[in-house]
C-alpha cells in the first residue's frame, strides 16, 4: 500500500443484513476527490470507515499508510467534518474548535491560537464567541470543517460540505478545497449535488447501492465506459441531410432529430470517430453551427451509471 | 506515544467531561438522591431542637419519678407524682366486642364498649416518657432519649448502608457511568470523541475518571454531610469523645466506602452502557445479584461490590427484631471480607470490569441511525 494514498481493498461493510458498501476496492491518491451517490448509496459508510469509526467485516483499509483501528495516529493526520452536531450546549464555536485541539496535547495557547486561525480560515471569526447552538446551518457547517482543518491534516474527510452555505461562502470554501488540494493534501467530500462536485473535483467516485459504480477523473469515467454512447447535440440548418450522413456511419448508434429541425442529438461509440465524421461532413460544405457534448457533466453520466437506483 | 502523554489525553478528556458529569440535565436527581438523607437529618435536628427547648420553657420532672411510671397506675396517680405533662392528647374509640341475636325479634345486636385513650408526655431533661392510657389506667410506657447517641450513628449506618450502599450510589452511578457513552450516542456527539487521536482504552480511562470524580464528590459529600448532621444536635462533649474516639476512623471509613461504591459500581455500569443499550436489564440483574448475594457460595460472593463495601462499614446496619427473616437474609452482609482484602478486592474486580469494557468500546462503532 502505497504511503500518500487512501486504499481500500475488498471491503465490504453490513449493518446486520442492510448492505453498508460491497466489495469496494479504491485507491485515491491526494488531490479533492468526490464520493458521488445518491442518499443511502454507501457515501458516508466509506467516509465512516475511513476515519474508523465504523470498522469493515471484510478487507482492509489504510489512510496514507495508517489504519483507521489506529486511531492515535491516524486522526492526526485526518480532519472529519461529520453531518453530525457534536458541540455541547454551552459551548461557542472557539471553545469547541479548541477543546478538540486540547486532546491532540496542544497546551492551551497553542489551541487556541490554531482555533482562532482555523476559525479566520472558514470565516466565522464575528460568531465564534457566540455559542453553537445559536448558529445557523451554515455557521454549524463551517464550525465544524473549522474543527475539521484546525490540526493541519493531510486527509480533509467532508459529508456533504457545502451544504446550507450561501453562494459566497460556498466559493470561499471551494476555494479552501482547492488550495488544501494544491499542498498535496486529500481532500475528500460527498455530495449528492452533482454540479457541485463536478466543478471542484479532481476525481469522482460513484457509488450506488454500496457498490462503486465508477472511479477516476470525471472525463476518465466517462471513457471507461466505452460501451455507452457518447452523446452530442449539433446545431445546424440541414439537420435531416446531416442526419442521413451521420447514419451511415458504423459507430453512430442512434440519431434524433429536433423538433425545430435546426438540430439533431447523436449517440455514438467512438468519439475520435465522430469527430473526423463531422469534420468531413463540414468540408462537403454543410453547414454545421456548433457541438456539445449532451452527456459531458456528471448529471449524464450519473444518470446513465446509476440510472434506476436513483 | 508515551505512557505519560497518554495519561495527560485521559486527564484532559476526563476535565472536559466533569463538566457534563456535573452539571447535565440528567444529573440533577443525582444531587437528591445523594443529599436527601443530610436534609431528613439537618431537618430531625432542627426539630428536635426546637422540641426541646419548648419541653424545658414547660418545666421538667425528676428522673426519679420518670422511673416510677408502671402500668396500672391511674391517670390520677401519675398527674400527682408529676404535675402537669408536656403534652397530653385524648380521644375515645368505639370498640366492638361482640355480635348477638335478640331471641325476641330474632336480629343481631351488636355490643360495643367505649375506650377513652390518653398520651401524657413528661421531660426529665434528658428522655422522653410517652405514656398511654386506656379508661384511665397507664397501659404502657415508653422512655427514651432522644438524643441517644448510639442509637443515632446505628440509625446512620442503617443509613448509610441500606439507603446509600444499596440504593443512592447504585443508582446514581447508574445515572452517570451508563450516560457516558450511551448518552452520547443518543444524542449524536460520541464521534466527537472517537475522532481525536486518542486510543480508545484513553478514551475510556478519561471518561471514567470524569464519572468517577463527579460520582465521588457528590456521594462522598452527600454521605459525609449526613454523617455531620447526625452528630450535630449531640452535646459537645459527647462527640467531642466520639472525635477524640473512633470518629475520625469511622468518618474515613464511610467516606472510602462511598468512593469505593462509585469505583464498582461506576465500571459495571460503564461497562454495561458500552455493551447494552437498555439501562433498565443491567440495572434489574445487577440488583438482583447484590441483593442474593450472601446466598451464593464464596467465590461468587467475590464478585459483588456490596461484599467489599460492607466490611468496610464500622458499624453494623440495625436489623429491627420485626423485620421479616427473608428480607434480613438479603440484608444482612455476607461473611465480611477484611477492611485489607476489601480495598484491594475491590479494586481488582474493577479493573477487571474495566478491562472488558475496553474490549467493547475498541470494537464500538459510531451508528446513529440505529439508536
Amino acid at each position: 500500500m502505497s504511503g500518500y494514498e487512501i486504499v481500500f481493498e475488498d471491503v465490504s461493510k453490513f449493518y446486520g443484513e442492510v448492505l453498508g458498501v460491497n466489495r469496494v476496492n479504491l485507491n485515491v491518491p491526494p488531490g479533492i476527490t468526490s464520493l458521488v451517490g445518491p442518499n443511502g448509496s454507501g457515501k458516508t459508510t466509506l467516509m465512516n470507515l475511513m476515519c474508523g469509526l465504523i470498522h469493515p467485516d471484510r478487507g482492509a483499509i489504510s489512510v496514507r499508510g495508517l489504519s483507521p483501528r489506529d486511531p492515535e495516529h491516524m486522526m492526526r493526520i485526518t480532519g472529519y467534518a461529520t453531518q453530525f452536531d457534536a458541540a455541547p450546549r454551552w459551548a461557542t464555536g472557539f471553545d469547541f474548535v479548541t477543546t478538540a485541539l486540547l486532546l491532540f496535547g496542544y497546551s492551551r495557547k497553542e489551541a487556541e491560537r490554531k482555533a482562532w486561525k482555523a476559525i479566520e480560515q472558514v470565516n466565522l471569526t464575528d460568531a465564534a464567541t457566540r455559542k453553537v447552538a445559536g448558529y445557523s446551518k451554515g455557521m454549524r457547517q463551517r464550525i465544524r470543517l473549522a474543527q475539521a482543518i484546525a490540526h493541519d491534516p493531510q486527509v480533509l474527510v467532508l459529508d456533504e460540505p457545502l451544504n446550507g452555505l450561501d453562494p459566497l461562502v460556498r466559493a470561499e470554501t471551494i476555494a479552501l478545497f482547492r488550495q488544501f488540494a494544491a499542498e498535496g493534501r486529500h481532500v475528500i467530500l460527498s455530495s449528492h449535488v452533482l454540479q457541485e462536485v463536478d466543478v471542484i473535483s479532481d476525481q469522482v467516485i460513484l457509488i450506488a447501492n454500496g457498490m462503486i459504480v465508477a472511479e477516476g477523473e470525471i472525463r476518465g469515467v466517462r471513457d471507461e465506459i466505452s460501451e455507452h454512447p457518447s452523446q452530442f447535440i449539433i446545431r445546424c440548418r440541414d439537420a435531416s441531410r446531416i442526419a442521413s450522413l451521420l447514419f451511415n456511419e458504423e459507430h453512430v448508434t442512434e440519431v434524433r432529430l429536433n423538433d425545430d429541425r435546426l438540430g439533431l442529438l447523436v449517440l455514438t461509440r467512438n468519439r475520435e470517430e465522430f469527430s473526423r465524421a463531422l469534420s468531413r461532413i463540414a468540408l462537403a460544405g454543410h453547414d454545421i453551427d456548433g457541438v456539445i457534448p449532451a452527456d459531458e457533466n456528471v448529471d449524464a453520466l450519473y444518470e446513465y451509471l446509476i440510472g434506476g437506483a436513483r | 506515544m508515551t505512557t505519560r502523554f497518554r495519561a495527560r489525553q485521559a486527564w484532559t478528556i476526563a476535565t472536559l467531561e466533569m463538566r457534563r458529569a456535573f452539571f447535565s440535565k440528567r444529573a440533577f436527581w443525582v444531587y437528591l438522591l445523594a443529599f436527601f438523607p443530610a436534609f431528613i437529618f439537618i431537618g430531625h435536628g432542627v426539630s428536635l431542637q426546637w422540641q426541646i427547648k419548648r419541653f424545658n420553657a414547660r418545666g421538667k420532672v425528676a428522673p426519679a419519678i420518670i422511673d416510677s411510671f408502671k402500668p396500672g397506675m391511674t391517670e390520677r396517680e401519675i398527674i400527682a407524682l408529676a404535675g402537669n405533662p408536656q403534652s397530653d392528647h385524648e380521644y375515645t374509640r368505639r370498640q366492638r366486642e361482640d355480635d348477638d341475636e335478640d331471641e325476641s325479634t330474632g336480629k343481631r345486636v351488636i355490643v360495643e364498649k367505649t375506650l377513652h385513650i390518653r398520651f401524657l408526655e413528661y421531660w426529665d431533661g434528658n428522655r422522653r416518657s410517652y405514656l398511654r392510657f386506656e379508661n384511665g389506667v397507664l397501659k404502657s410506657a415508653r422512655t427514651r432519649n432522644p438524643f441517644d447517641f448510639q442509637e443515632d450513628r446505628s440509625v446512620y449506618a442503617g443509613v448509610f448502608q441500606l439507603f446509600y450502599l444499596r440504593l443512592a450510589i447504585f443508582f446514581g452511578c447508574l445515572g452517570i457511568f451508563m450516560n457516558l457513552f450511551r448518552g452520547e450516542m443518543l444524542d449524536k456527539t460520541l464521534h466527537f470523541w472517537f475522532l481525536a487521536p486518542a486510543r480508545r482504552e484513553v478514551l475510556l480511562v478519561g471518561k471514567y475518571l470524569a464519572g468517577l470524580t463527579a460520582s465521588s464528590v457528590i456521594f462522598t459529600s452527600g454521605a459525609l454531610l449526613s454523617f455531620f448532621a447526625v452528630l450535630w444536635p449531640h452535646s459537645g462533649m459527647e462527640v467531642q469523645a466520639f472525635w477524640q474516639g473512633p470518629g475520625v476512623e469511622h468518618m474515613l471509613r464511610y467516606a472510602l466506602a462511598a468512593a469505593l461504591g462509585c469505583v464498582g459500581y461506576g465500571s459495571v455500569f460503564l461497562a454495561a452502557g458500552l455493551l447494552l443499550r437498555n439501562p433498565i436489564i443491567p440495572a434489574a440483574v445487577l440488583l438482583v445479584w447484590e441483593g442474593i448475594n450472601g446466598f451464593l457460595p464464596d467465590i461468587l460472593q467475590k464478585l459483588s461490590v456490596l461484599y467489599y463495601l460492607q466490611s468496610l462499614c464500622p458499624v453494623p446496619a440495625p436489623l429491627e427484631s420485626d423485620t421479616p427473616a427473608l428480607l434480613k437474609l438479603i440484608l444482612a452482609p455476607a461473611a465480611p471480607a477484611s477492611p485489607w482484602l476489601a480495598v484491594p478486592g475491590l479494586l481488582v474486580v474493577t479493573v477487571l470490569v474495566l478491562w472488558a469494557a475496553a474490549q467493547a468500546v475498541k470494537r464500538l462503532e459510531i451508528n446513529y441511525s440505529t439508536e
